[in-house]
């Protein structure tokens, strides 16, 4: 109940006299619900680490764009973990009814590469390092946008490495791993991330 | 006077012209400000929306990606907006991802709340408008774009406008003064001249003024053409009235010596066979005769005399008519009082209650009222004498605003629709054994009275008593008529 009084009071500031009466009880009427509810979320704290890279992992997918004529399904969205699933649930709970343009995303969890066809993200868990040179050149090969959260994925040859300044999730992009995978990142997404490996073409 | 008056209808143009004037621009000025306003208010919002949803949609991946330094450099695209004083990059918790407040605007401590279904939605403050806008990903809101603007431009505008409109009022109404100054002389002029002449016409009576007529062709030349045709008409009728009048008077004056030398020279001329008739009938009787012919010649001898009265009757009326009229103070009151005290000499044994109001004072020929007042005080006397006793009173009444002069008696009266006969000469309603006279009476009454200016009218029924009353013109006023 605090929390609506104050919402209320703040929505309160003097704007004109004649205004202010009916918006102090327009705000009393509508804020009330979700006042109460932004506090329900307040409560439920902080998102952990796993929830916010599962949610990067599903917006990336928002700022690229694969090319055309790429043997993907073309109702689904499709994410793929290979190796040991760091997510678990989490990463179902994320997507569950999201979509990127019309399609609809599914996670699917892999252990070996050849069955990631038909993926438009891969994930690669840490479990993978050894063997990560093979599996970036399939996944070149496949136009996967290949993402990890394993140190220095980027400058390794990954599109997109996560990895975590002063406690926030951020991330790296090579351009030109992405070039070589045919993948076309959006500027949107290159604005945002921390350091971005430039193309051969630019250097 | 008239040169007030000319100020008057000017200044009134004048003030008419002003007012108007001052009152449609400032009404136009009220709804060109008006529709600035809104149309200002909604460029303003339009612009705002465009600024919001640029900022939106190029804070997407900030959101996204909870990236500050990006939201904080999309936002710093709004610098440069100098009417945006407050913007910020909210997510879809409301928490601020990013702000900038410029200075002088408060901080923005919370956002308001959007309309169900609504992505959009502004509100009007006192200094500010605060806009909000969510940004959509894939179709769902992950954030809010906040935006507050200035209201300042509007004060501004307002005092730009209300300084051209009072520069714009005062030009058009020194305007209005100069065009009211000079076209309401063309139009106050000649009113003023047709006032001035109209007033000169009735003070001085003289219909030969004309106004000078206008040139051009309008509502006031027709006005001038017309009130010169009317003085022109005026003057002619009046002149005609004149020559037709002095005609009159001429033929009248001519008519009426004519008739009176006739009447005079009749009267004069009857007297001398009347004489030879009574003289030799009084030299008969002398004689020793017959007691029939003695009877005759008796009856010859009186009839004689009573002709002799109606002669003299007759030059008395026409020499009434004549005689110049004199204007002078006259006591009606007590003319009454000498004639009654006369008549009840002449028979001191008849009981008469004379009544005579005071100070009947009236202006006129002395002469002339003692003959009116003799004749109706005698008429009264006359016929109240067949009755035991009798009341006669002279007084004073008002009538419908006039002062009534009257001499009442309880006599033996008469039928009241015989009254106005009784004013002919030589009409009477007795006969003259019951009454003596000549008839002659009332008629000289009646032509004084006319002469005075006055009317003289009588009410009577028959065993019922008279009264005969008159007034006298305006110029004779009683004095004290209360």
């Amino acid at each position: 109940m605090a929390t609506v009084s104050i919402a209320a009071d703040s929505q309160c500031r003097p704007l004109s006299r004649r205004r202010l009466f009916w918006k102090c009880v327009r705000s009393l009427i509508v804020l009330a619900p979700l006042a109460a509810g932004s506090h329900d979320l307040a409560a439920q704290q902080q998102p952990s680490e796993s929830q916010i890279k599962a949610a990067y992992l599903y917006n990336f997918g928002k700022f690229v764009t694969w090319p055309p004529g790429q043997a993907t399904n073309q109702d689904l969205f499709v994410i793929c973990i290979l190796g040991k699933d760091p997510f678990r649930e989490v990463l179902d709970a994320t997507v569950r009814g999201e979509s990127i343009g019309k399609k609809q995303i599914t996670v699917r969890r892999l252990s070996r590469m050849p069955d990631a066809a038909g993926c438009n993200i891969l994930f690669i868990s840490s479990s993978e390092q050894s063997r990560l040179g093979q599996i970036l050149a399939d996944a070149q090969r496949m136009h996967l946008l290949t993402v990890s959260d394993m140190t220095h994925f980027a400058e390794r040859g990954g599109v997109i490495g996560l990895v975590t300044q002063q406690d926030r999730v951020r991330f790296e992009v090579n351009r030109q791993a992405a070039e070589q995978s045919h993948l076309a990142l959006s500027s949107e997404l290159l604005k945002v991330a921390v350091r971005v490996i430039a193309s051969k073409a630019e250097r | 006077m008239a040169r007030l008056r000319r100020r008057s209808i000017s200044m009134r143009l004048m003030m008419m012209n002003m007012l108007v004037s001052g009152v449609a621009l400032l009404l136009a000025c009220a709804g060109f400000f008006t529709y600035d306003q809104i149309t200002f208010r909604q460029g303003l919002v339009r612009t705002l929306s465009a600024q919001a949803e640029i900022v939106g949609s190029n804070s997407v991946s900030a959101i996204l990606f909870d990236d500050p330094k990006s939201a904080a450099n999309t936002l710093s695209a709004l610098r440069s907006s100098q009417n945006i004083t407050a913007a910020g990059i909210f997510t879809i918790q409301r928490q601020p991802l990013s702000q900038f407040v410029r200075n002088g605007s408060g901080a923005i401590d919370n956002i308001p709340a959007l309309p169900p279904n609504r992505v959009e939605s502004h509100w009007f403050g006192g200094a500010h408008v605060e806009l909000v806008r969510e940004i959509l990903s894939e179709g769902k809101p992950i954030g809010f774009v906040f935006l507050r603007a200035s209201l300042g431009e509007i004060d501004r505008r307002l005092r730009r406008y209300a300084l051209i409109a009072l520069a714009v009022l005062i030009i058009s109404l020194l305007g209005a003064a100069l065009a009211s100054s000079t076209f309401g002389k063309s139009v106050a002029g000649p009113i003023t001249q047709l006032a001035e002449t109209a007033q000169e016409i009735s003070r001085d009576k003289n219909y030969a003024i004309r106004v000078p007529a206008l040139a051009g062709q309008n509502e006031l030349t027709v006005l001038v053409d017309s009130f010169n045709e009317m003085l022109r008409q005026l003057q002619a009728s009046h002149d005609e009235l004149e020559q037709r009048v002095a005609e009159r008077t001429r033929e009248l004056v001519s008519a009426n010596q004519e008739l009176e030398a006739f009447s005079y020279s009749v009267s004069h001329d009857l007297r001398g066979p009347l004489d030879a008739i009574n003289g030799f009938s009084y030299v008969l009787l002398k004689q020793p005769l017959e007691p029939q012919t003695r009877e005759a010649v008796e009856s010859i001898r009186a009839s004689g005399r009573r002709m002799g009265v109606l002669i003299d009757d007759l030059l008395n009326l026409s020499r009434l008519t004549s005689s110049a009229m004199r204007s002078e103070n006259v006591d009606l009151s007590a003319i009454a009082r000498a004639i009654t005290e006369d008549l009840r000499r002449s028979a001191p044994d008849r009981k008469v209650e004379f009544v005579i109001a005071p100070k009947a004072e009236v202006v006129g020929d002395a002469h002339l009222l003692q003959i009116v007042m003799d004749n109706l005080l005698r008429n009264a006397w006359k016929y109240t004498s067949h009755h035991e006793s009798a009341r006669i009173e002279f007084g004073i009444s008002h009538e419908n605003g006039r002062t009534v002069y009257f001499v009442k008696d309880d006599g033996s009266g008469f039928e009241q629709r015989s009254a106005a006969r009784l004013f002919q000469p030589f009409q009477r309603l007795h006969s003259t054994a019951e009454f003596p006279g000549s008839g002659v009476g009332l008629a000289t009454v009646r032509r004084i009275i006319q002469r005075h200016g006055g009317e003289v009218w009588a009410q009577a029924a028959v065993e019922q008593g008279a009264v005969f009353k008159f007034t006298l013109g305006s110029s004779s006023a009683s004095v004290s008529a209360d």
